[in-house]
């Protein structure tokens, strides 16, 4: 018989509540995603009452007063604290987003954050990047010419030119896309994925590059692009509004085009 | 020590910012051969402040711009306490490093309509010079420089923090670094050729600071305590239009950009009255050192908004041009719940960026031979006062050259030398101190240091306040060494880490406090009120802070006007 639950070690179970003093008016609760390597133990669930009278707008926000406050062993990423590193990428309230960005009062009742899915846990809130950071390593990211620049000056791009590469430059890595997408779920060792995705077309799209054909010809596979099912989670969850699920399509439009 | 995990590399880069990258990216351009390696305390590519760059990266390439210009700019504007031939080197530099991270690097910056590359007006600049990419131009030099790293098998220590630098065991040179694996709660001593410190200062121990939470001048403290000197210590720069939204946010002190009073913005106290013109005739388009000062004189007097700041508002202005030229703005105060285009936005003046820094050579060497040092951790490029789009051209200018530096050093004199087991020793047990001591309130400790360097030690300062934080500093590292932590767990510890990090920070604002008393004069970023004048420029010195046993000590030294004296021009 197939197995459809967990195996023991991974279930989640009930752990600690931190109650808000008596008196406190504006109560809102975190259930905080728990896992330390060390103890052996299996997941649990901690469940934190802020008083909002005392706590700042943003999930990042209440994540450093637990941590400072009530449970200083939380553990989770954060750097910039202005949605520009990509740091703090979790699952709050069922959606992948940075928690520097992301108001607590865009989440009906209580506040449940889980680290970024289908990852694994190094502890808490803090995911193990490095298979989704070796694929973007794979696309090879980096400007490829054969042509030399002009002499002691730039490669001249029209403003054009230049907006094509807008909604692709400004993405943070932060993998929110990638984690959310069902296919990546299930392929995330074989197929790309909706962020690296993203950054193979900035390469393909920019007009200084000459490497487009071996680009696409790297892409051309079932797996690592044609796993886009256009389900369009990636798009949905982008804490920076962009849009990988174009960037995917604009790729599969031009694998047609140059059959 | 027994049980210390040990590594070897042919060169260790501490910080993966602008300064790190690059200088691994010349190093294995000059010699591929060299083993490389970059330690950072978070991810590669993700920590520092480079990433964190709005306005962008000053190069004299535009029409009628010259070196020249640039260098005299640049001096003025450091009130001619600048290293004159290291200033030289970055303008010098700009030019090339612009043209390599475009050509070579693949970053691309924004265009002219003939495309060519586009330059912005920033403050003190006497010809438009600064290459940007929209107002958010760190994303693109550390995205592209990452990239190039991971193409090179540039090996990584990513979330490993530096501890300390291990001298040989005669103490004529560095041996290696001493290093926590965060992940695990390990230390690994790594001995290398040649180490590069560009960890980035980031002046995070003032209340309202623009670095990112990761900053805590572990660089400087371990300079300090490896015996170098720092210089100009005193001189931390404020940028006056630092977000404030409560109290409890860390979203607050940081930046919106100076290109908002640049087109024209207008900064309002509590009752929405303009008050720059009591300060300078210039108004808000004075410089960030002066209108950081009438905002503080104005909080001081309590003509404040509801956080305790004053406001910015561009309402008077064009609104489809506050949105189109300001996009990324707009969209961070709408973050915060503040309407750029037509509210009033609450800022502060806050802590941006440490002019001073380890003294080193025009290529990167350090007092301590095998030790170089680039970026923020360094002092004398910007004198005293850095001009907006100077801090990146810094980093990226001398990142490139310590790492060609280091690469010829470890071919000709480098070469691993055991280190001094006794200093690995001493080291481990000052950080695994706080497992034996009970625990305490860290982040009291914390908000005491935060409010301390505000009041005494920040925008304006006297003998007095200088001597009172002084007193408290002393009183604060001593607690400090008392207080334990909640949790045994080394692993992912960041109560730990916030420890260490108290650590460095209350060490360097030591150096600064000391420095900032033996300056008896007003200029740049240093203004006592009991010496407003700005002094002599003739007579101009530097000072030098050491770490003499557990005391700060400071001298001076008189400024080489080696390329241009005050009163002369070179443009």
């Amino acid at each position: 018989m197939a197995e459809f639950t967990l195996p023991q070690n991974s279930k989640i179970t009930e752990g600690k509540t931190h109650k808000a003093p008596e008196g406190t008016k504006r109560v809102t609760k975190f259930r905080i995603y728990r896992w330390d390597p060390d103890s052996g133990a299996n997941p649990r669930l901690d469940t934190f009452e802020i008083d909002r009278d005392q706590c700042a707008p943003m999930v990042l926000d209440a994540l450093i007063k637990i941590k400072t406050e009530i449970d200083s062993t939380l553990t989770f990423r954060r750097s910039c604290r202005e949605g520009i590193c990509g740091s703090c990428s979790m699952n709050i309230d069922g959606t992948n987003t940075l928690a520097c960005l992301k108001p607590i009062d865009e989440v009906k009742g209580t506040v449940d954050i889980y680290p970024l899915p289908h990852m694994p846990v190094i502890k808490d809130l803090v995911p193990d990047l490095s298979v989704p950071y070796a694929q973007y390593t794979s696309i090879q990211p980096w400007l490829q010419t054969e042509s030399p620049p002009p002499p002691d000056s730039e490669r001249r791009q029209s403003p054009e030119e230049r907006a094509k590469l807008d909604g692709l430059w400004e993405c943070v890595l932060c993998f929110c896309c990638s984690t959310s997408c069902p296919s990546y779920w299930w392929n995330g060792d074989r197929y790309l994925g909706p962020a690296i995705l993203l950054q193979a077309y900035r390469w393909i799209a920019d007009s200084r590059d000459e490497a487009t054909g071996e680009r696409l010809d790297a892409l051309e596979d079932p797996f690592r692009l044609y796993r886009c099912h256009t389900i369009m989670n990636c798009t949905r969850t982008c804490p920076k509004s962009l849009n990988p699920a174009k960037a995917i399509a604009e790729i599969k439009k031009l694998m047609v085009a140059r059959r | 020590m027994s049980g210390l995990e040990r590594h070897q590399t042919d060169l260790l880069i501490l910080g993966s910012g602008g300064a790190g990258l690059l200088a691994a990216l010349h190093a294995h351009d000059k010699d591929p051969s060299l083993e490389i390696t970059i330690a950072v305390k978070g991810l590669l590519g993700k920590s520092g402040c480079t990433r964190m760059v709005q306005g962008g990266y000053n190069v004299a390439l535009a029409p009628g711009d010259s070196l020249q210009r640039h260098f005299m700019d640049t001096i003025e504007g450091g009130k001619w306490l600048n290293h004159q031939e290291l200033a030289w080197r970055l303008v010098e530099g700009a030019v090339e490093r612009i043209v390599e991270l475009e050509n070579r690097w693949g970053c691309f910056f924004d265009r002219n309509p003939d495309g060519r590359l586009h330059f912005k007006a920033f403050a003190g600049q006497t010809v438009d010079r600064t290459v940007h990419k929209g107002d958010l131009t760190g994303i693109e030099i550390i995205n592209r420089l990452a990239e190039q790293v991971w193409a090179r098998g540039i090996k990584r220590m990513e979330e490993h923090r530096a501890i300390a630098l291990i001298p040989s065991r005669d103490g004529q040179r560095l041996s290696g670094v001493l290093m926590l694996d965060i992940r695990t709660g390990e230390f690994r001593f790594v001995a290398a050729k040649a180490v590069l410190l560009a960890t980035g200062g980031g002046p995070t121990m003032y209340l309202y600071h623009t670095p990112s939470g990761d900053k805590s001048c572990d660089g400087l403290a371990m300079a300090l305590r490896a015996g170098l000197k720092l210089r100009d210590m005193e001189m931390v720069q404020f940028h006056p239009t630092g977000l404030i939204a409560g109290k409890d946010t860390r979203i607050t002190g940081t930046i919106i950009e100076e290109g908002l009073r640049g087109a024209g913005g207008h900064i309002l106290d509590g009752s929405g009255e303009r008050f720059m013109h009591k300060y300078d005739p210039r108004n808000e388009r004075a410089t960030r050192d002066i209108v950081s000062r009438g905002m503080y004189d104005q909080m001081k007097a309590g003509r404040t908004g509801p956080n305790g700041g004053v406001f910015i508002t561009m309402k008077h202005l064009d609104p489809a041009m506050v949105r189109k030229q300001f996009k990324g703005m707009v969209t961070r105060c709408a973050d915060v719940g503040f309407d750029l285009v037509s509210g009033n936005v609450e800022v502060v003046p806050t802590a941006h960026y440490m002019m001073g820094g380890v003294e080193y050579a025009l290529d990167c060497r350090t007092s301590l031979p095998g030790l170089f040092a680039a970026g923020e951790d360094t002092g004398g490029v910007h004198g005293a006062n850095r001009l907006g789009g100077n801090g990146v051209a810094n980093s990226t200018v001398y990142g490139g050259i310590a790492g060609e530096a280091m690469a010829a050093f470890a071919k000709s004199d480098g070469g691993i030398v055991a280190p001094d087991e006794a200093a690995i020793e001493a080291a481990v047990a000052d950080t695994m101190r706080p497992f034996s001591r009970k625990s305490g309130d860290l982040n009291a400790l914390r908000e005491r240091l935060y409010k301390l360097m505000w009041d005494d030690v920040g925008i304006i300062r006297s003998e007095e306040s200088l001597k009172r934080g002084e007193k408290a500093l002393d009183d604060l590292a001593a607690e400090l060494a008392e207080t334990g932590l909640p949790q045994t767990t080394r692993a992912f510890n960041l109560t730990w880490a916030d420890w260490l990090s108290l650590d460095s920070l209350i060490l360097t604002s030591r150096a600064i406090a000391a420095a900032a008393l033996r300056r008896d004069d007003s200029r740049g970023a240093h203004y006592r009120s009991d010496f407003p004048e700005t002094g002599s420029l003739e007579k101009s010195e530097n000072t030098v802070v050491t770490l003499e046993g557990n005391r700060i000590a400071v001298t001076t030294t008189p400024v080489a006007f080696t390329r241009v004296r005050p009163g002369q021009t070179l443009a």
